[in-house]
């Protein structure tokens, strides 16, 4: 599900940010209150694929090598989605549900495909700035965002170490066997990443 | 002086991990070895402010770790020794440019300093990549790119070869003694690296046990081993 800036000169690449996240924050939106039905399901899939087109993303396929990533990422939010819709509301609810959940979610990464992290990061903080006078710390409050988005692949890397490691030993790997060590791994890179922001003159 | 501690403790838990330590040090690159749990860590978070003393003063560039680490901290830095812990942002560029936030610096100028920096430490031409997907090497580096571009006084570096291979241990150590104008505290388990500094300390069960030229401290250290 992590998308990482990808460089290039198309629309989205070239519109300021502020500008950017209202326009995606308003398609999103427009995904997200489309009706149960199955028009929408195919109006969802219809927005997905005209956002990634327009975008430019320079993928040598009209941004449809993106968009692939992008859905094959969120394939077990779909799957869990669909599959607990599908039992409880039906078919036509359960695909036009999943359809807009996923949509959304995948109109949301062009943000990050289109737009430097240090960029979001600048821009955070200026949005933020006028929620100071109710003691919120806008430098604090974007790092965080920021350092969340970052920190991703680093977890991603971590459960793989388990997975292997459980491999190493034999074992075939249960939940408990994997969530414990990933825990204390991730609380430990925690520690460690925090040392190392107020290090680097943070915080 | 650059660093001094007094009859320094440090209690972690139910434990000193630093007791009675007192050092002063003013040479421009000093060696900090001994076994493991013997203290060294800490004593090197203890210089960069990173953990608070229980007792006894610190002194580092003139300044209390404890009470002035956001300005000791502008003008030092501090390597680690996992590379992954370091990094922030997640291209290349991106992540020494970090460092430089909030410094004041323009646009233009500190673009400048980071391509200055990226190339002094060969990592130009990774500018645009993924930091995550570099080389442990290469990792290293680029945490040694956001320490030294803020033109840090004092670099503590705490192991920060012990995940690298000898070819890399070499260069990232090579890049630490080249004498930018900085001074340099290295934690270290690699006794040729700490031969190579113009002083060592030798700390043992949380106390110093020596302080000295770097062979006569190592030699001790082996005879330690030895016991």
């Amino acid at each position: 599900m992590l998308s990482l800036y990808l460089p290039g000169d198309g629309v989205l690449h070239r519109m300021p940010p502020g500008p950017k996240i209202l326009t995606l924050l308003a398609l999103v939106l427009g995904v997200s209150l489309l009706p149960a039905a199955w028009w929408a399901a195919c109006a969802a899939a219809a927005m997905c694929v005209i956002a990634y087109a327009v975008a430019g993303l320079g993928d040598g396929a009209v941004g449809m090598r993106q968009f692939g990533r992008q859905v094959f990422a969120i394939r077990w939010i779909a799957g869990l989605t669909i599959v607990g819709q599908l039992i409880f509301l039906g078919p036509e609810p359960a695909v036009a549900n999943t359809a807009r959940v996923c949509a959304a979610i995948i109109i949301a990464a062009l943000l990050v495909l289109t737009t430097r992290v240090t960029t979001l990061l600048d821009t955070l903080e200026r949005a933020l700035r006028p929620l100071e006078f109710v003691r919120l710390d806008p430098q604090r409050a974007a790092l965080l965002l920021t350092v969340t988005i970052t920190t991703v692949p680093v977890l991603a890397g971590l459960a793989r170490q388990v997975r292997e490691a459980q491999r190493a030993r034999g074992s075939s790997g249960g939940l408990r066997t994997f969530a414990v060590p990933f825990l204390v791994m991730a609380l430990k890179h925690a520690d460690e990443l925090g040392d190392a922001l107020a290090a680097r003159g943070v915080g | 002086m650059s660093i001094q501690l007094s009859g320094v403790r440090v209690r972690l838990g139910e434990n000193d991990v630093l007791r009675n330590v007192s050092l002063d040090l003013d040479a421009r690159t000093g060696a900090v070895i001994g076994e493991n749990g013997s203290g060294k860590s800490t004593f090197a978070r203890l210089l960069g402010g990173l953990i608070s003393r229980t007792e006894g003063t610190v002194r580092v560039l003139g300044l209390d770790p404890g009470t002035q680490a956001r300005q000791l901290r502008r003008r030092t830095a501090f390597l680690f020794s996992n590379p992954d812990a370091q990094i922030v942002m997640p291209t290349v560029a991106e992540d020494v440019a970090f460092s430089l936030r909030g410094s004041g610096f323009g646009p233009d100028e500190l673009k400048d300093r980071v391509n200055t920096t990226l190339n002094r430490f060969g990592l130009a031409a990774l500018a645009e990549h993924s930091s995550h997907d570099l080389s442990g090497g290469q990792k290293q580096l680029l945490a040694l790119s956001g320490s030294f571009v803020r033109c840090p006084e004092l670099v503590i570096a705490d192991e920060p070869t012990a995940f690298l291979d000898a070819r890399n241990a070499r260069h990232v150590a090579d890049h630490l003694f080249r004498d930018t104008g900085h001074r340099l505290v290295l934690v270290t388990h690699d006794l040729t690296l700490a031969q190579r500094c113009d002083t060592a300390v030798l700390f043992a069960d949380g106390r110093i046990r020596t302080v000295g030229a770097p062979g006569t401290v190592v030699a001790e250290y082996e005879r330690m081993l030895e016991c």
